[in-house]
């Protein structure tokens, strides 16, 4: 085979809010195919009920019913739902499954075993099993969405439960990623990729994310165990989504009871109203916080030729790519990259400021060598305008699209199924 | 009718976790006298005593009468001291009553309020419209405890703990109810403080709150008894406890929080994160200047517990040095009593000093060097001779070994202290009103728009004044010093495109030149007791350096656009310092 690729075609899928990239590397005489994430929370609105099944047949079409790699950046359902399998053999993780990728690959905060091992330093195993309490967390917060919400507003409710269900755990499509393929890869910042020889010609540095090891190299020691905290909320939140409806939590002094909720006297009801709203947001509060570590342990790949840099970094936050950008090489690396696939669907967050003003192939138009960025998400799903929290933040969207080839998922023409962006290499 | 003018209330010295050869550790304060209603509801807490998670409201304190015109501690032990079992049934019936919580949370709330207002020498108002903060002792199931000033009140959770099993109830822990009064006190001291600005303003809320938790705790004679010894017994020689001189070195003092009242400062909240292990990390980061700069700082709860570690580290220097200036006992012992009253009147005197320091702070863009310069020039006036014990000095070098250096511009390079008003000759204060300038914001503001030349003020700005307070301190000396404390803000609103010619500086790399952007610009006005210029500590507007880097900071964070959250601003904080 051809040492170097000649040309990379980036099939940017229409998930809606959600990312599924297949990634074509066209050698003078064969192809090798890379999938990047495959998960929706929220197709288009236009969308058919069957389009993950369409867009995962069209994957095993495109690719000719092999794939070379599946690369799941952390898991997120907005990441991995499209992984997940049916009984019957027949859904989107079954075809994906049958195009029997040579290497899957995952953060290392993925390895199952990690929890287990008992020579793993603390602190990876109190992470890892901090992960799972995560997903407890997010599955009561859920419960309590669906039992009772009282003291929520629609929109708070809204909010909870699109982050909540994010981070539900996704069983299916977690064990089919631990279970696919020829070959398990768990990766960290500097480690292999496992795509070395799958793909001649093309250096894959792995940028993300940092162990706890090379995180604590910048933050001192940790000084607690993660799980720890994430236990702690666990246990509170079972008791409250636990409780019978109509009962509430056991009160904390029964025998010192003055009023029950519907019956408070005038003096306390002004408080009790409030309190109860902040109690529903003291949730978004700690589900916003959970759905940003989980975020933070998203893959970053940076793909090099000879020619040409191509960025995917997931979702990561500032926290995952600090490690990364602490360091001057790593830094002068990035600032040519020529496609950014941005990150966690356009939120301002995700794309590091610092990172983003050094990148020197933004410019205009007319300019030849400008960068491209690839964008998949959809509006009005995440967050608001009128709180500058609304996901894809219209400030970056206008900087990208002033600066860079953008290419982006919400404006594809109902549909569509995917865009073909062609990248000469 | 009572002619007492206090009341004593009985409250936790620290927290149900902390004992004295195992029994609870208790003090008595003295709180201003008041009709209470039953909550206890007074003129400055209104404790409503809901549980959001259980949906229950419980049954209030109900204050005891007055006996014969003397008011009553309702929870004051009067039993036998000797008899064990009798004492512990009573610890249990009070940390089974709410309404012993209900009390225990006033009466901290109220002593910290009372810290405010001695310092400062005036009533201190709340940081929201309405005269009565709202406590709510057992707000819902959760390890968490904040400040919500959109809410005007103070909501402490609960929680069960898996270390102890047992559950733990944040309003019983003296720190963290001493910690978000500070808060509450501190936004309606300076409610600038809470707008987005500079890194070191976004750590200072809560750097402070630790602050004063931990030198209100440790101004009671029981809890710095417990750092020293950890409850156990000391040397007695002819009835005098002693203490060896190698207990109470510096470093021994700061091992023995770490390991005496550190370790049992609420295990269950320090571990499962409510606290955050605020005294401990204060105690264990070692000085270094180059902290302030290093990643690991830059997050805005991070970054205060340097400066909680700076007064730590004065509060510890201050308290060796006047152990130092005790005799001994034989060759190496102290007496432990003089020991801790020197230690409880260190915290206090500190405290006091750390408070005061808030009137000479600009109202916004707060860094902790102009912080520092603050703090050197209200003890100043209070105290010209600080020979004896050498406090400011102490702070200086402790500031100074975490890399907090006073101001290069308008300070003292000796002293580090704001420097005085210069230009007291161009001022006309003929045309206003002495008595009103004590008081009246409009009768200020004509004065400050009359005098806006000679004050160098950039007229273009909307100026207004957010505040004029009287300040009334008592020196060593037994005098009183007075003043007037003014603040004065002003807001400029301008586009991207006009940073450069407006401000002179360059807007941010990727900045769209359609951005807004609201700039500001504040100052303090210190008049003495004649009424004339003291001191005018300003942040001009057209201070070009200052602009540029609060622009690139919050255009860097994200933050420039970010709406403020009056209600979890500080629960989001404290969530974060329990994940760190």
């Amino acid at each position: 085979m051809a040492k170097a690729p000649i040309q990379l075609t980036i099939f940017a899928y229409q998930v809606g809010f959600g990312d599924c990239f297949l990634l074509r590397f066209t050698y003078p005489k064969e192809v090798r195919h890379i999938l990047i994430d495959f998960g929706t929370t929220g197709l288009s609105v236009d969308a058919e009920n069957d389009q993950m099944l369409k867009i995962a047949k069209d994957i095993a079409e495109r690719c000719g019913q092999q794939l070379d790699a599946v690369v799941a950046t952390h898991r997120h359902a907005d990441h991995i739902s499209g992984f997940a399998t049916r009984a019957d053999g027949a859904g989107s993780g079954d075809i994906i499954r049958q195009l029997k990728p040579k290497v899957v690959i995952q953060p290392w905060t993925e390895q199952l075993d990690l929890a287990r091992d008992a020579t793993a330093p603390t602190g990876h195993a109190g992470f890892t099993a901090a992960l799972s309490t995560m997903h407890a967390v997010a599955e009561n917060v859920v419960s309590f969405l669906n039992n009772r919400a009282q003291g929520l507003d629609d929109k708070l409710a809204d909010q909870l439960r699109f982050i909540g269900e994010d981070n539900l755990s996704n069983k299916s499509a977690v064990k089919n990623l631990a279970t696919m393929g020829d070959e398990q890869r768990y990766i960290f910042h500097g480690s292999p990729s496992g795509l070395e020889d799958l793909l001649p010609g093309v250096t894959t540095h792995v940028l993300g994310p940092p162990t706890l090891e090379q995180t604590d190299t910048i933050r001192k020691q940790r000084s607690r165990d993660p799980n720890e905290f994430w236990q702690l909320q666990l246990r509170g939140l079972q008791a409250d989504a636990a409780a019978d409806v109509k009962s509430k939590l056991a009160p904390a002094f029964p025998d010192h009871i003055q009023a029950k909720g519907g019956k408070l006297p005038l003096n306390a009801r002004w408080l009790a109203n409030r309190i109860r709203k902040a109690r529903g947001e003291q949730f978004l509060g700690l589900v916003r916080a959970l759905d940003k570590q989980m975020n933070n342990t998203s893959v970053i790949l940076l793909f090099e030729t000879a020619r040409k840099k191509i960025l995917f970094p997931g979702d990561a936050q500032i926290e995952n790519w600090r490690y990364a950008l602490d360091q001057e090489a790593i830094r002068t690396m990035l600032e040519d990259v020529d496609v950014y696939k941005v990150g966690h669907h356009g939120s301002l967050n995700a794309t590091p400021r610092s990172m983003w003003d050094k990148f020197s192939k933004k410019g205009k138009p007319k300019d030849k060598n400008r960068m491209t960025s690839v964008l998949s998400t959809r509006t009005g799903k995440h967050g608001s305008e009128k709180s500058n929290t609304e996901v894809p933040r219209t400030t970056l969207l206008k900087e990208l699209a002033a600066q860079t080839h953008l290419h982006s998922t919400h404006t594809l023409p109902s549909g569509s199924l995917c865009e073909e962006i062609v990248i000469p290499l | 009718m009572t002619r007492f003018n206090t009341r004593k209330m009985t409250i936790l010295v620290q927290d149900p976790s902390v004992r004295i050869a195992g029994r609870l550790v208790f003090a008595q304060i003295d709180l201003p006298y008041e009709d209470l209603a039953p909550g206890p509801v007074g003129y400055r807490v209104r404790v409503v005593d809901f549980d959001a998670s259980a949906n229950a409201l419980y049954a209030p304190f109900h204050p005891m009468p007055d006996r014969d015109g003397v008011p009553q501690d309702k929870y004051a032990y009067t039993g036998p001291d000797t008899d064990a079992k009798a004492c512990k049934a009573w610890e249990n019936q009070l940390l089974a009553d709410p309404a012993f919580h209900a009390q225990n949370v006033y009466a901290i709330v109220m002593r910290t309020l009372g810290l405010f207002e001695f310092a400062l020498g005036r009533r201190v108002a709340w940081g929201f419209e309405g005269h009565q903060l709202y406590v709510a002792p057992h707000a819902f199931l959760e390890a968490n405890a904040f400040y919500s000033e959109e809410d005007k009140a103070l909501m402490f959770g609960y929680f069960d703990s898996a270390k102890t099993n047992k559950r733990v109830f944040t309003c019983l822990s003296h720190d963290i109810v001493a910690h978000e009064t500070t808060h509450a006190l501190l936004d309606g001291v300076r409610d600038g403080f809470t707008t987005p600005s500079t890194p070191d303003q976004a750590a200072f809320h809560e750097g402070f709150a630790d602050v004063v938790a931990l030198l209100s705790v440790f101004s009671l004679p029981k809890a710095v008894e417990l750092a020293l010894t950890g409850g156990k017994p000391s040397k007695l020689e002819n009835r005098i406890r002693l203490i060896p001189a190698a207990q109470v070195s510096t470093k021994a003092i700061l091992n023995s929080m770490l390991l005496g009242l550190g370790k049992e400062f609420g295990a269950s909240l320090d571990d499962e994160g409510v606290r955050a292990d605020c005294l401990r990390r204060s105690a264990q980061i070692e000085p270094d200047p180059g902290l302030l700069q290093s990643a690991r700082y830059e997050e805005p709860h991070e970054r205060g517990e340097l400066f909680a570690a700076a007064v730590l580290r004065s509060f510890v220097a201050l308290w060796s040095s006047r152990i130092e200036a005790q005799g001994k006992f034989g060759r190496s012992d102290y007496n432990l009593d003089l020991v801790i009253d020197a230690g409880a009147s260190a915290a206090a005197n500190l405290l006091t000093m750390a408070i005061r320091a808030l009137d000479y702070c600009p109202p916004i863009d707060l860094t902790f060097n102009a912080y520092l310069s603050a703090l050197l020039t209200a003890d100043s006036e209070v105290a010209p001779d600080d020979t004896k014990y050498g406090y400011r000095q102490r702070l200086k070098d402790s500031f100074a070994s975490f890399g907090i250096l006073p101001p290069e511009k308008g300070t003292d390079p000796d002293s580090g202290c704001w420097l005085p008003f210069a230009n007291d000759a161009a001022i006309v204060y003929q045309r206003n009103h002495a008595a009103s300038m004590l008081y009246d914001k409009e009768e200020v503001f004509r004065f400050v728009w009359e005098n806006r030349r000679a004050l160098g003020l950039d007229d273009r700005g909307y100026l207004r004044i957010c505040s004029v307070r009287p300040s009334t301190r008592t020196g060593p000396d037994g005098f009183s010093l007075r003043e007037t404390v003014c603040e004065y803000l002003q807001v400029f609103d301008i586009f991207g495109a006009e940073a450069k010619a407006t401000l002179g500086m360059e807007r941010p790399q990727g900045m769209p030149s359609t951005q807004r952007i609201t700039a500001y610009g504040g100052g303090i006005i210190i008049f003495d007791q004649f009424g004339r210029i003291k001191y005018h500590i300003e942040h001009r507007l057209d201070d070009t350096a200052r602009q540029a880097a609060r622009l690139e900071y919050l255009w860097r964070t994200g933050q420039l656009n970010a709406q403020q959250d009056g209600r979890n601003q500080f629960s989001n904080l404290h969530r974060s310092r329990a994940m760190a």
